[in-house]
């Protein structure tokens, strides 16, 4: 079914059409919600919450944006919460960029056996790298370069300027290389 | 082109900054040139282009009884 008629229903209280949507979307916001807390069970209460919000505010939704962004911006918002409440780790502080583009840091990483993820080694290593980076900057290089969006969905999402958003992702991929580099060369 | 040299720390933080936006300035061409020609920088480029790629290829399927639990949570089981 078309999703702006199979939206329409919902809206006008249509539980099927409504249940229709939940499954249409619940694999990227679980997939999406996993990518930012890296832990399953977090992303299962993310992605509960996030449905759970998007039935509280479906009438709002007027068709203006794509329903993915809309639901993007909710996910990452339940996902910034919970990394408010949490609180408890450490993030390496990217905002000096001095660190980031070191000139030694120009390792040949054409031997480095990186594809396909399901390696639990490379898995291991993209979680350690992934969670040292403060979840505003992870948000950003996932919904840009992971999820592909484009940077003025990425700003409209995160209710950040495009300058900002481009600022934090470059700032992520150079610091997530940084950390790779140094996994993988050990 | 300026003919302005490009350092390689340059280069790196535009690598970083640039990657999937229009590549077409003056800037960006001079930049190209410099990768071309320098092999620490190229593999620079490479390495983050790897890491992009690695993070879009690491999924994780929604488990059935996680479908189901939702659902649930959402009162809209069949």
């Amino acid at each position: 079914m078309d999703e702006k008629k199979l939206i329409a229903d919902a809206q006008s209280g249509d539980k099927k059409a409504l249940a229709e949507v939940v499954k249409n979307y619940e694999q990227t916001i679980y997939n999406f919600a996993f990518k930012i807390c890296r832990d399953r069970d977090k992303a299962e209460q993310i992605m509960q919450e996030t449905f759970y919000s998007m039935i509280k505010s479906l009438h709002q939704f007027d068709g203006k944006s794509k329903l993915s962004t809309w639901l993007y911006r909710i996910v990452t918002n339940h996902c910034l919460m919970l990394a408010r409440k949490l609180k408890s780790r450490q993030f390496v502080s990217i905002d000096d960029e001095e660190g980031l583009f070191e000139e030694k840091y120009t390792a040949d990483w054409s031997s480095i056996p990186y594809k396909g993820a399901e390696n639990k080694e490379l898995r291991e290593k993209l979680d350690n790298a992934i969670k040292k980076l403060a979840p505003e900057y992870r948000m950003i290089f996932l919904l840009r370069d992971v999820e592909g969006l484009s940077t003025e969905e990425t700003a409209q999402v995160s209710e950040l300027t495009v300058p900002a958003v481009k600022s934090r992702l470059h700032r992520a991929r150079a610091f997530l290389r940084k950390e790779l580099n140094e996994a993988f060369i050990k | 082109m300026s003919g302005k040299k490009i350092e390689c720390k340059e280069a790196m933080n535009y690598v970083c900054q640039s990657l999937g936006e229009d590549l077409n300035s003056e800037k960006c061409a001079a930049i190209k040139t410099h990768l071309e020609e320098c092999v620490g920088c190229k593999n620079y480029f490479k390495s983050v282009e790897i890491t992009i790629d690695c993070y879009r290829k690491y999924n994780v399927e929604i488990p059935e009884d996680a479908h189901n639990r939702l659902m649930k949570f959402l009162d809209l089981e069949e």
